[in-house]
């Protein structure tokens, strides 16, 4: 199939394995979905930091089988991703290690505290899932499949990080204060969650073209801001009034570019930010300490007799 | 689950003031010994060698903290709050064993996997010697823990093969094993109340006889896989350290941690999920 022909053809779950396509298009389809399946391992590194401060049993249970899921998405993402032939899982893995596989730019900032588990998991979780939703009719049909069972399971994480939320802005005048000023450090990095507006993305137009995404940034972002603010608002969180965010003429949102630091924002896609550096990096030496495990299991395999077991 | 409990059977209300100190104390060990568990395997998700194995990992500790969580609904059910069980208990009146409470050192698989070994196997000698206890409200909640801890053994012993299959990794686990047995010693020591726990039926096995059984099982199948197991009369026993207000620094740090939000945070009360997640 030529190029010309994807894109004429560009359709929800139009392509899949049993079809022959250009590279242009398995690679672009590979990077999308490699990213995204980073993002849900780093995204789980930030999570995992929730389990242990947890202040309930069943918080504790909720987030650490979030963590799972995330995992869980992960090697199903992975997997719909191998499919396209460009790369494997141990390569985007290995990529992942070194600092060369790129993902979300809200899990590059470190976090400490439980206060800052609504933010992920509401809101980024909950700008995720906007995105995630459109995903749903993306032209390459093993992505598309696995965001069905990636938007269900999100949708238990997004309700948990609601309840958080909630349940803090329940507290005292104290906690209150504390989540507000949290929510004011967090929320032009969410604002930034949906890239630059249409005209500054790299990617889009062809990505576009082919079916592999559905919404622009612009449409997913307007999407967000007109279901978030209004919930951030209900629960009593008041929306900063930098970076300053209009409705345009035709009743879309947009968010004023300059008012949010692009610098820092670009730093991060190279994976340069400090906060990049530190978690991809602690998570290569951990990964790194565990190499003699993957060995051993490399050799147990290929001894377990005639027929060698498959890595699952 | 049994509607109608054995006529020997004690209900809580018809507890004397030392049954229910007997109890609770074994209530306490169990719970304890799971949470602290649980907690510890958690530090393995997003680091474990493969994704496949970070899923397996997640699964075991959901299990045990889920097994945490009916223990202590059996000590609310006698008038202790969560606040009690866990987040405002001293950290020195908790009565884990020291196996669980060790950290993990980046790296060592070979240590999870064979503390889940070491603990998987002693559960399920624990979890059997209350099948048939006399205090009812114990008895309907023990064959849901015990078929999930057979899959627990199941994961540990299939890993236990693959790490000794070379020598480096044998070598690797003859070192977790000789770290780790001491410790796991002490899941048999006994606490204040142990005789009442057995005279009044609350557990049908001692514990010397439980930590022989325990020993039994271990022994022959690590030596079948290579691994030379301690003599248990030779380790110094927990280095006189145990369950009863003799644990490690690492425990206090790992309480501290645990616990921070909740004295940061000033929640009325830990908030339950159950009625909307399950």
């Amino acid at each position: 199939m030529d190029l010309e022909t994807v894109m004429e053809r560009a359709g929800p779950r139009e392509f899949g394995p049993g079809d022959e396509l250009p590279e242009k298009y398995r690679k672009a389809a590979t990077r999308m979905i490699q990213f995204h399946a980073n993002s849900e391992v780093m995204g789980g590194y930030l999570d995992k930091t929730f389990t242990r401060k947890a202040p309930s049993l069943d918080r504790k249970l909720a987030n650490t089988a979030k963590v799972q899921d995330e995992i869980g998405h992960a090697q199903l993402l992975y997997r719909a991703a191998e499919t396209l032939d460009v790369k494997t899982r141990a390569e985007m893995l290995d990529e992942l290690a070194t600092g060369e596989g790129k993902f979300l730019n809200c899990f590059h900032y470190p976090v400490d505290s439980w206060y800052e588990a609504p933010m992920i998991d509401f809101f980024v979780d909950g700008g995720a899932m906007r995105r995630q939703a459109t995903l749903k009719s993306t032209s390459w049909t093993p992505y598309a499949h696995a965001m069905d069972k990636v938007c269900f399971e999100e949708g238990f994480h997004v309700k948990h990080g609601e309840s958080i939320l909630r349940e803090l802005m329940n507290g005292s005048k104290a906690t209150q204060e504390r989540m507000q000023e949290t929510f004011d450090v967090w929320w032009p990095r969410i604002l930034q969650f949906f890239g630059p507006t249409n005209d500054e993305s790299v990617h889009d137009d062809f990505a576009q073209a082919v079916g592999l995404k559905t919404a622009t940034n612009d449409e997913l972002r307007t999407s967000f801001l007109n279901m978030y603010i209004p919930k951030a608002e209900k629960y009593g969180l008041e929306i900063p009034e930098y970076p300053r965010i209009y409705e345009r003429d035709d009743g879309t949102m947009a968010v004023r570019e300059d008012d949010l630091d692009w610098k820092e924002f670009w730093t991060i896609s190279r994976n340069e930010y400090e906060g990049s550096t530190e978690q991809i990096g602690s998570r290569r030496r951990r990964q790194d300490a565990v190499e003699w495990v993957r060995e051993s299991l490399e050799t147990w395999e290929s001894s377990a007799g005639p027929t060698p077991q498959t890595a699952d | 689950m049994s509607e109608t409990p054995r006529p020997d059977t004690i209900d809580r209300r018809e507890l004397s003031a030392e049954q229910q100190a007997a109890v609770e104390e074994l209530l306490f060990r169990l719970a304890d010994d799971e949470f602290v568990h649980a907690e510890r395997l958690t530090e393995w998700q997003i680091y474990a060698p493969t994704l496949e194995s970070d899923l397996a990992i997640a699964n075991i500790a959901q299990d045990e903290f889920g097994h945490a969580r009916l223990w202590y609904d059996l000590l609310k059910q006698l008038g202790y709050t969560e606040p009690e069980c866990i987040w405002e208990r001293d950290p020195t009146e908790w009565t884990h064993s020291l196996l669980v409470e060790r950290p993990f050192d980046a790296g060592d698989w070979g240590d999870a996997v064979l503390r889940g070994y070491l603990y998987d196997v002693a559960e399920r000698i624990r979890l059997e010697a209350v099948a048939d206890t006399s205090y009812a409200p114990l008895a309907d909640r023990v064959g849901k823990a015990l078929e999930e801890e057979a899959y627990h053994r199941e994961h540990a012993t299939n890993w236990l093969e693959r790490l000794t299959a070379d020598d480096d990794g044998q070598a690797r686990m003859q070192d977790a094993l000789d770290d780790l047995f001491p410790a796991a010693l002490s899941l048999f020591d006994p606490g204040p109340r142990e005789d009442d726990i057995v005279a009044f039926g609350f557990r049908t096995e001692s514990l010397a006889a439980m930590r022989t059984e325990w020993l039994e099982t271990i022994g022959p199948s690590l030596e079948a896989l290579g691994l030379a197991v301690p003599d248990p009369d030779e380790v110094a026993q927990s280095n006189g350290r145990g369950r009863y207000g003799t644990h490690t620094d690492a425990w206090h740090d790992l309480y501290d941690e645990v616990t921070a939000t909740y004295r940061e945070v000033d929640f009325e009360t830990p908030v339950e999920l159950r009625a909307t997640e399950e």
